[in-house]
């Protein structure tokens, strides 16, 4: 799956769709097929405020338990409550349905210490 | 064997619905021939050989002298020969074990490890999958018997075996053999959905099915008895291996043990996590997963104390700091309808 256009990557591979002060973040299809059959994912909680790259929770497969960092910083708004009964949405669907959290944005500068689709598409293919 | 072919997933759901092709050419494969080995096999192991059948397959454990465990195998009588398949991570020191207790005469040993292939085909269109495939009526063999024939004009033991809680049928055959025959009953079995399955579906299937895995369930340390396993354990023989140590164990039983657990949330309890009652520690989970069979909930196996192991008793799985309720219950988790 070729990578979705005005998205911004990390290297950790999650997305950030960026709209004004506020971004929807999400793990990347590389990701998603990376890890195998999503059963369980730890989101952090709303209202909490997380910084840039670090670690906000857990996404778990059958197999193992990897680590979520966000590839922002800001205030959490919401999380995708309906990955608590249905996690295998974001193997299905990991740009739409399979979104993690939304943030309100408070860092300055940061959306340049992440990709592009076309840089990432380079990572994710090596 | 890969962990997975397509995902874990898919494949546990063809082998629980339809049937699964699986590649153990990694088990060991060892071969005891001479009128010596049910004797001398019965002094190593807890289960009795003795009084296998001819073509009768039978669970056996071979233990340390403290009664833990050194492996967990399957005997086959093959005729007037044994075929005993090994777990691959112990087939070097069952190898040597085998080797340390060999009597003078009587008992002739081959190692077939790396060489000899065994696929296994689990679910419940098996019979009608393989049987185009066989020269021999396998739908009248028994559970737990073998047979020899030939597999697409390939001999083969076909014994009605698995690791799945699924019918099914394990094929030892030649190694070089193996891949065209691997191919050949995907490419035909296909259409009935037959998909080809790795480790990760094959332990989640063993894990609802209550089936001990060695290294989690079993250890050198971790008992049959422990382990539920006490169905495979013959006091009635004269000696073997590890034998005072159960039966004194048994006598006691003050001993921790495996049990069965449902997490009552949506957090997978992981081996290794610290299972607690009320707080205080009991004990440890040893294998985890999700459960497709058993209501899609997770589900784990734990080594607990004695006062924490009745079935209905709400314990804690302490995952990342955090106390998540789950119920002891009785194992299996899932039992296929007959």
């Amino acid at each position: 799956m070729a990578q979705p256009q005005g998205l911004l990557f990390s290297k950790e591979h999650e997305w950030a769709s960026v709209d004004g002060d506020r971004a929807t973040i999400g793990i990347t299809d590389y990701a998603q097929n990376s890890l195998g059959d999503i059963v369980y994912v730890e989101l952090p909680k709303v209202g909490s405020t997380i910084s840039q790259f670090s670690n906000v929770g857990v996404i778990e497969s059958v197999k193992a338990v990897s680590d979520l960092y966000t590839p922002l910083s800001g205030e959490v708004m919401e999380i995708n409550g309906a990955l608590e009964n249905d996690p295998s949405a974001v193997n299905r669907d990991p740009y739409g349905e399979g979104w993690l959290f939304k943030l309100r944005l408070s860092g300055a500068d940061e959306q340049s210490a992440l990709l592009s689709a076309g840089e990432y598409e380079k990572i994710a293919t090596e | 064997m890969p962990i997975q072919y397509s995902s874990i997933l898919k494949e546990h759901d063809a082998v629980r619905h339809r049937a699964g092709l699986f590649d153990l050419s990694h088990m060991g494969q060892f071969w005891l021939t001479g009128e010596g080995v049910p004797q001398w096999a019965d002094t190593l192991t807890t289960n009795a050989v003795a009084t296998m059948k001819p073509w009768q397959a039978r669970y056996n454990i071979f233990c340390n002298d403290a009664g833990g465990a050194h492996d967990d195998t399957i005997f086959y009588r093959v005729g007037e020969r044994w075929l005993l398949v090994v777990n691959a991570s112990n087939a070097a020191k069952m190898w040597e074990h085998l080797n340390a207790h060999l009597p003078r005469d009587g008992v002739a040993l081959r190692n077939d490890h790396g060489r000899a292939a065994l696929i296994a085909i689990q679910g419940p269109r098996s019979v009608e999958i393989l049987r185009p495939h066989v020269d021999v009526d396998i739908a009248a063999l028994r559970y737990y018997f073998c047979t020899e024939g030939n597999v697409d004009g390939v001999p083969a033991i076909i014994a009605r075996t698995g690791y799945t809680g699924e019918d099914g049928f394990e094929l030892f055959v030649a190694g070089e053999a193996a891949p065209e025959l691997w191919r050949k009953l995907l490419r035909d079995g296909g259409n009935a959905g037959l998909e080809p399955c790795g480790l990760g579906a094959r332990d989640v299937l063993r894990l609802e099915a209550g089936m001990p895995l060695y290294g989690h369930e079993l250890t050198e340390e971790i008992t049959p008895v422990q382990a539920g396993q006490s169905w495979a354990l013959k006091l009635n023989k004269p000696e073997f291996i590890g034998k005072t140590a159960l039966a004194q164990q048994l006598e006691r039983d003050d001993f921790s043990r495996i049990v069965g657990l449902v997490m009552q949330g949506r957090a997978p309890a992981r081996e290794g996590y610290r299972v607690t009652r009320d707080g205080a520690a009991v004990g440890e989970v040893r294998s985890g997963s999700i459960a497709p069979s058993v209501g899609n909930k997770h589900i784990a196996t734990a080594l607990v104390e004695r006062s924490a192991a009745t079935p209905g008793t709400a314990v804690e799985v302490q995952i990342r700091g955090a106390a998540h309720g789950a119920n002891v219950v009785p194992l299996p988790f899932y039992k296929r309808e007959k």
